[in-house]
């Protein structure tokens, strides 16, 4: 095999199982709505890891982002709708969604990413708070009502068409974004980049010394991660729901899902965002059955243990394990 | 605005602000011995929320004795989350220590839930009214605001005055030094992580002054980012550049509201918070070690 | 490369007071001076982790005393430290793929070719047996020279080494000696190796000394003479150099 096949060797398991998910979610009735969840927390996982990860900053304002991208699609079909677009519509709110998250992202990250790592945790906590009460104070786009849209997409492509997106093509547009942020990994693993992040991670100081932009290397981590969180944020939220209502959208639980699915499926690394995804996701599943309301109280505690005892998550160990071994390759 | 508004809103502004002074007060310390950022900082908050408003429900007791009883709950919790968790991360990674005292906040949160439960409650307590002509000042909050200075100066008074404060102040300035010189640098992250959640779960009794009806699992979060903007704005480290900047950020966000009040359209209440985060992205933009800090 | 009166100060603590120093290409200059000299902060100075609070850095007859670090490794100068710092989960390799990266050659070279060029580091320095292990896990010694490999394939113009020999066999410090002289001899590059104590290593290697005592130039001279200057001999080394 050729060099350059063998680098994405990697991405099979991983596309592995989106593949699954999808079939057993299109084969196996009742499975939808819970094959969708977990692509979701994959695909989090994912645009969570390109930051968390690779970077060892946190963005505890993540929420923000998903929250943006929502209000991109919301924006643009509660008020293009007229415009004739089609579908076109929906990739107006795709690109309106990205443009907001990264325009965000940027004046975030250029304030903050230049000083250390506590600071920078500090300003992402105001994004979260800040952001949502900037909506609610100017009442802009809704204001603390939010914006429901469900008329607009009606009235744009008849019932059928708008169900057809609601329910099926946003899911899938998840998986589709899940597979892109994984290639996104790779590729910035393998590359320049990954190299960039990984000793800024190690040693901050050492990195620059090396001729190392390191305010560069975590704004395109940022910047990144917080684009694929508007696509989701658009998608998963936007489109699959027709809605958009500040509490939810700014709830910062699911920041706290981001950070246990990367840390549990092992930081940093391509596949961990995914086990990370699928364990939680199931967790949660069956957690709402049996002990609904517990979650937070479950899941908090585990990202202690996971930092304190086992920081390198559990795909970290499985690396570990098969060194040597022909599975190797596949593994990262 | 009038020249009385303008009056009143100074007084109001300096009494809320030393509370919110008195509440960061805590973070700074830990910031400063420890180098970790408290992200659950707000949770703290809201648990010493809950000792006044349980004290005062069920017990019938005044704020004023749920103030030790607030110091003392917020130690104990310091040192439970020291020795379990904390010791072993001073001098990692700083992910680990945020990631772990967010992860605390949540579980604090999620607890009170479950005996609480989430709708937001409140208590009155009533100990009169002072007409200052500009203003009229629930003596509650003239307490509170008392109480904060009272505490500050203790604090002040325990760092230069006693052997285990002297301590502190030495493992902040130089570590190493402090460890070569004989200082239980252990004992001291352990005593200072205590101590700065006790006066944080002791700032929760007095914030309840201010908050007649907002008492619920979840209310820390506004407060965390206050007191980080705080906290930035007095150079994160310092107990006292921190009490000041609480002083200043309580006149900024006192005036604000009567401000974006006068703008029609706006939801004050909603805007004072989004200022917050203005405030802290403007420090960290133009000055990040805080505008009293040295450097 | 020249320093022209830089002063750092910590506080009220003056940690380089007016320091002048001129580096030709291909110099080997030793650094003498005790713990708390000011030797350590004038290597921060000159690969910008520090700026100056008086004086001017030149680099190349450029006034670099305001760019950050990065681009001063971009321009080439590339250091080791004192505390070796690893990247340490990342392999040796991939450590050393780093310096190529993003030193001189930055932009130039990618990924595939960086690798080569770790590769004949690795050897260059003998670590070739280590190559793939994580570089946390080597011993002191490996972590220096794989350091010294880390900051050669930034291809730099002037290497600044951080107590490099500490903790070496002496027979092992004198392959090295061995090995920076044909470095220099190669490719050009101006050598200044910092220590606290092993004369042996500055006799061997270096052309010219300069000391520091409490944060000022001392003494800068050719290296004989100015380990027998009578100053150096009395406040430093406190006894003549014959006998070191």
């Amino acid at each position: 095999m050729t060099r350059g096949a063998t680098k994405y060797l990697p991405l099979l398991p991983v596309y592995l199982i989106y593949l699954v998910l999808f079939l057993v979610a299109e084969g196996m009735p009742g499975m939808w709505q819970l094959m969708a969840m977990l692509v979701f927390y994959c695909a989090v996982g994912q645009a969570f890891n390109i930051f968390l990860g690779m970077t060892g900053y946190v963005n505890f304002g993540y929420v923000a982002f998903l929250a943006l991208g929502t209000y991109g699609m919301a924006l643009s079909i509660y008020h293009f709708h007229q415009l004739p677009l089609g579908v076109g519509i929906v990739l107006l709110g795709l690109l309106l969604a990205v443009v907001m998250a990264v325009l965000l992202a940027l004046m975030v990250g250029a304030v903050a990413l230049r000083l250390g790592g506590a600071y920078f945790a500090i300003a992402t906590i105001g994004v979260n708070e800040g952001f949502r009460y900037l909506i609610e104070g100017t009442k802009i786009w809704g204001g603390s009502e939010g914006i429901i849209f469900s008329k607009q997409l009606l009235d744009t492509f008849g019932r059928e068409v708008a169900n057809k997106l609601s329910t099926f093509w946003a899911d899938v547009s998840v998986l589709i974004i899940a597979a892109l942020a994984a290639l996104i990994t790779l590729h910035f693993i393998r590359g320049k980049t990954g190299y960039a992040l990984m000793a800024l991670r190690e040693d901050e100081e050492a990195a620059k010394v090396m001729g190392i932009n390191v305010t560069k290397y975590k704004l395109i981590a940022f910047v990144t991660s917080a684009a694929l969180a508007g696509l989701i944020g658009a998608m998963a939220w936007g489109l699959k729901l027709t809605y958009v209502f500040p509490p939810e959208a700014f709830d910062i639980s699911y920041t706290v899902e981001g950070i246990i699915i990367v840390m549990l499926g092992g930081a940093g690394t391509l596949l961990g965002p995914v086990v990370g995804g699928l364990l939680y996701g199931l967790a949660k599943y069956w957690l709402t059955v049996i002990l609904p309301g517990f979650q937070l109280l479950i899941f908090a505690p585990i990202i202690i243990v996971v930092v304190v005892a086992f920081p390198e998550g559990i795909v970290g160990m499985l690396r570990q394990r098969l060194k040597g071994t022909p599975f190797e390759p596949f593994v990262l | 605005m009038t020249w009385e508004q303008l009056g009143g809103n100074l007084i109001q502004g300096l009494i809320l602000g030393g509370v919110y002074g008195m509440a960061t007060m805590g973070l700074s310390l830990i910031f400063g011995v420890l180098r970790v950022v408290n992200v659950g900082h707000g949770a703290f908050v809201m648990v010493g929320a809950f000792v006044a408003f349980w004290l005062f429900t069920a017990l019938g007791l005044t704020p004023i004795a749920a103030i030790p009883a607030a110091l003392v709950v917020g130690m104990a919790l310091g040192f439970l989350f020291f020795y379990s968790v904390m010791r072993r991360l001073v001098g990692a990674p700083e992910l680990t220590s945020l990631l772990a005292t967010f992860a605390m906040g949540i579980i604090l949160e999620e607890v009170v839930k479950l005996i609480f439960g989430t709708e937001f409650r409140g208590y009155n307590w009533d100990v009169g009214k002072m007409d200052l002509s500009v203003t009229v000042l629930p003596l509650a909050k003239l307490y509170a605001f008392i109480g904060s200075v009272a505490i500050a100066a203790l604090l002040y008074f325990w760092f230069n005055r006693t052997r285990a404060g002297t301590a502190v102040r030495s493992v902040v300035e130089d570590s190493e030094g402090a460890r070569v010189c004989g200082v239980n640098v252990g004992w001291v992250y352990a005593l200072s992580f205590a101590l700065g959640i006790g006066l944080t779960v002791t700032s929760g009794v007095l914030l309840t002054m201010f908050i007649p009806v907002g008492i619920n699992p979840y209310m820390g979060g506004v407060y965390t980012l206050k007191a980080f903007v705080i906290a930035v704005l007095g150079g994160l480290a310092s107990p006292y550049g921190a009490f000041f900047a609480g002083v200043i950020f309580g006149l900024i966000e006192n005036g604000s509201y009567s401000l974006f009040a006068l703008v029609p359209g706006l939801e004050p209440f909603a805007m004072t918070r989004f200022l917050s985060f203005a405030i802290l992205l403007l420090i960290l933009l133009i000055r990040p070690t805080g505008l009293l800090g040295t450097k | 490369m020249k320093l022209d009166r830089v002063t750092k100060r910590f506080g009220g603590l003056v940690a380089v007071n007016e320091v002048s120093l001129e580096i030709e290409q291909g110099e080997l200059i030793g650094i003498v001076g005790p713990n708390g000299s000011g030797k350590t902060t004038l290597y921060n100075l000159i690969s910008g982790i520090y700026h100056p609070d008086e004086g001017r850095v030149f680099f190349e007859g450029r006034d670099i005393t305001d760019l950050p670090p990065y681009e001063r490794a971009h321009l080439g100068i590339a250091r080791t430290f004192q505390i070796s710092r690893p990247f340490g989960s990342a392999t040796v390799r991939e450590n050393v793929a780093v310096g190529a990266l993003f030193g001189t050659l930055h932009g130039q070279i990618g990924v595939e070719e960086a690798m080569e060029v770790a590769d004949r580091y690795i050897e260059l320095v003998g670590l070739t047996p280590e190559r793939d292990k994580p570089a946390g896990a080597l011993t002191p010694v490996e972590k220096k020279l794989m350091e010294i490999a880390r900051a050669l394939a930034m291809r730099p113009k002037l290497l600044l080494m951080d107590e490099a020999m500490a903790g070496m066999h002496p027979k092992d410090i004198d392959k090295l000696v061995a090995f920076l002289r044909k470095v220099r001899d190669e490719e050009g590059i101006a050598i200044v190796a910092m220590v606290e104590h092993i004369m042996r290593a500055v006799v061997g290697m270096a052309e010219r000394v300069m000391v520091m005592h409490q944060g000022r130039k001392m003494v800068d001279a050719p290296t004989a003479e100015a380990l027998g200057d009578q100053r150096v001999v009395d406040i430093y080394l406190g006894r003549p150099l014959e006998e070191v």
